[in-house]
């Protein structure tokens, strides 16, 4: 690149007052990196909750900050940048799940529209059921159990616990009315709930 | 579906904070009288607690570097490709203009010698356009000639 032309272009360092995204916009390296960094981990492990594979999960993390920099023109100012993040990596996950395992695209189980109330099922389990559990199971069994779950249930308790998105932002991730939002959130809960309580279960009998 | 069971279902949302204003203050106002969903809406919260705490997963540094470094080659190509319009129009007609003027200085230099080559006044235009031409014909080939080293270059990277 030559002198003239460096001498004819906007400067790339930040201006007082600017946002991350709206230099990353300009073509701000550095912008870049800030971003990055923050959310880094967050992004990988949000795919990795959602295609539940760390291989595939590298692959979309590579895939969604390249599309983040192809797309950051058309991200709007006013929204959510975190939102729109997420979206973006979900969009593209989506894209791969549906292209090469459709068949992880799993609706919730059966059962699930049904409107009758799980809570009294699951208090059927008995309070010492899941205090057994809380108390001696470890993350990695949490983890698992959550991993067992649909998909639209996984990635919402992700999203809220993990990284504790509002129930709005979740909607606008998810592109969903808030109030479907709500409902997959406590569904996802009630479900987690039983996967534990049927492995406390199952180890009390052991 | 009777006050208590209607209330706890809404126990999990309000473990994950979920509630609207409304659902809260009803929940509280149920809560206060009852002992059992007191007592759920604990192990409800325990749940979530446990979520919260999960360990999170660390994207591989080399993974982030990969992308660092991919991303840093896609800022670099993008950049190229907005090359500034009126810099650009600038250059162009800089060059036209040193173009044109080269033959009466050319002239000038040698004093007549290229007399000969010289072209009648209402030829002129004649060759404005052949030196017009020429000068794109050669800057289109150096364009080409750059975008193909370039597209080695990044192949090669």
């Amino acid at each position: 690149m030559s002198a003239a032309t460096i001498l004819w272009e906007a400067p790339l360092g930040p201006l007082a007052g600017e946002t991350e995204t709206a230099r990353l916009r300009r073509g701000d390296p550095s912008a870049f990196e800030a971003i990055l960094a923050r959310y880094q981990h967050r992004l990988y492990r949000y795919l990795v909750r959602f295609v539940r594979d760390r291989a595939l999960a590298e692959d979309l993390f590579q895939q969604c900050w390249l599309r983040v920099v192809q797309r950051i023109g058309q991200y709007d100012p006013r929204r959510n940048f975190e939102a729109w993040l997420f979206s973006v990596a979900r969009n593209l996950a989506i894209d791969h799940l549906r292209r090469y395992k459709p068949e992880s695209l799993d609706e919730p189980a059966r059962g699930d529209s049904s409107e009758e109330p799980r809570v009294a099922r699951l208090a059927a389990g008995g309070p010492s059921a899941l205090d057994h559990v809380l108390e001696r199971e470890r993350a990695g069994r949490l983890e698992a159990a959550l991993g067992l779950l649909p998909l639209i249930y996984r990635e919402v308790l992700s999203l809220r616990f993990e990284e504790e998105m509002k129930l709005e932002e979740i909607a606008a991730v998810l592109d969903v009315p808030l109030s479907t939002a709500k409902t997959r959130l406590r569904r996802g809960l009630e479900q987690l709930r039983q996967v534990m309580e049927a492995q406390g279960t199952e180890e009390r009998r052991l | 579906m009777n006050e208590h069971d209607a209330m706890r279902e809404l126990l999990p949302l309000a473990a994950a904070e979920g509630l609207d204003g409304k659902e809260q203050r009803l929940l509280e106002e149920h809560l206060q009288g009852c002992a059992a969903c007191s007592a759920e809406l604990d192990r409800w919260r325990a749940l979530g607690h446990g979520l919260r705490r999960l360990p999170t997963p660390q994207a591989p540094a080399q993974l982030v570097e990969r992308t660092r470094q991919q991303i840093q080659l896609q800022l670099a190509a993008a950049k190229e490709r907005t090359t500034n319009p009126w810099l650009l129009g600038f250059l162009v007609l800089l060059s036209w203009t040193l173009g044109v003027a080269t033959w009466p200085v050319l002239r000038l230099l040698t004093q007549g010698v290229t007399s000969w080559l010289e072209l009648g006044f209402r030829s002129a235009w004649v060759s404005l356009l052949g030196y017009t031409l020429a000068g794109w014909a050669i800057g289109g080939l150096a364009a080409v000639a750059v975008a193909l080293r370039r597209a080695s270059a990044r192949r090669a990277a």
